[in-house]
């Protein structure tokens, strides 16, 4: 489900099947990233949707966390430490970040959800018959993740 | 003999009384219209989209087909994709199956689940669904899925706005 008032209804009225959340990281640059990182919010954000319509049912996808690329690890990091504690109190099992922004991978250990990094794609310079086709591959990858990750239970 | 003489006052009394409302009726009547044009356009949402699935093409094995078509939301218009599971049953019928699980709106595939092959499968939490559609009791969902009405235009499968069925 989205981050929409009627979504929410099913979800207060459904909740103990949704046990999985997803909050997108979303870079923010004004510097020389500025393209890059808007690219790469792009990109995550359009995955999002496909992503959300496919387990609609089980997960809660969040508009996205957005940070400036300056921000510290130690400041995000700490932002997400928050984010998990009220996760966890609202039932949530699954945590996962969906983010293009290499900054994560360095403290995705100290995360307890799960950081999944896709490297962002120039989808600007693509026709669009091909970038649907490469779209589709990266969310079928997710879906994969997804479902192996909840077959796992971890 | 009466002289039904017009006055001065009267003269403007009825010209006015005209002309204004003239301009209540010029900005009545588009809001109006824009209260009960939603009523309208939602029959034009029960057209059929045409899919670039052959129908000659269709076999007995499930295959997803894709279509698009734009949608109005009040101001807002988006292109929205909607998905079928399209095959022909043992008679030759074409069916065409919607694929969002009725338990909670996930998205079903066909044969997934390698311990219930032949079977629509939910990942979500593990709605099965038979060949035909029909809901596989003692899993979540509580009805079967939702069908396409379907027309022939020129070779090619079009699709109309999935409706729902009975529960098993
Ligand atoms: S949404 Fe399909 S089984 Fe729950």
């Amino acid at each position: 489900m989205k981050w929409v008032s009627k979504d929410m209804d099913m979800y207060l009225g459904a909740k103990e099947y949704v046990d999985t959340v997803v909050l997108p990281l979303l870079p923010i640059s004004f510097g020389d990233d500025l393209k890059q990182t808007a690219s790469m919010t792009e990109f995550i954000s359009l995955l999002t949707i496909p992503l959300e319509r496919q387990f609609k049912g089980r997960l809660m996808m969040l508009p996205g966390y957005t940070y400036l690329k300056s921000d510290s690890d130690d400041s995000r990091l700490q932002v997400i430490k928050h984010w998990e504690t009220e996760f966890k109190k609202s039932g949530f099992k699954h945590m996962i970040y969906i983010t293009s922004d290499s900054g994560w991978r360095t403290i995705e250990d100290k995360c307890e959800g799960t950081v999944i990094w896709l490297p962002s794609l120039p989808l600007e310079n693509m026709d669009e018959k091909y970038r649907n086709s490469i779209l589709e591959d990266q969310i079928g990858q997710l879906i994969h993740l997804f479902v192996k990750k909840w077959q796992n239970n971890d | 003999m009466s002289k039904q003489r017009v006055t001065r006052r009267q003269f403007l009394n009825y010209t006015l009384t005209g002309v204004g409302g003239f301009m209540a009726a010029g900005m009545l009547m588009p809001m109006v219209r824009f209260a009960v044009d939603p009523v309208l356009k939602h029959n034009a949402a029960g057209d059929y989209v045409v899919t670039k699935q052959k129908i000659d093409e269709i076999t007995n094995e499930p295959v997803r087909v894709d279509f698009s078509f734009e949608q109005k939301d009040a101001w807002y218009t988006s292109e929205v994709t909607n998905t079928a599971w399209v095959y022909k049953d043992e008679n030759g019928e074409i069916v065409a199956l919607s694929p969002v699980c009725k338990h909670l709106g996930c998205t079903v595939d066909w044969n997934t689940d390698a311990t219930h092959p032949e079977h629509f499968f939910c990942p979500c939490h593990n709605g099965l669904y038979t060949k035909d559609g029909v809901n596989v009791p003692g899993t979540p969902p509580a009805a079967p899925l939702d069908v396409y009405p379907y027309k022939d235009v020129d070779g090619y499968l079009a699709l109309g706005k999935a409706e729902p069925r009975k529960g098993a």
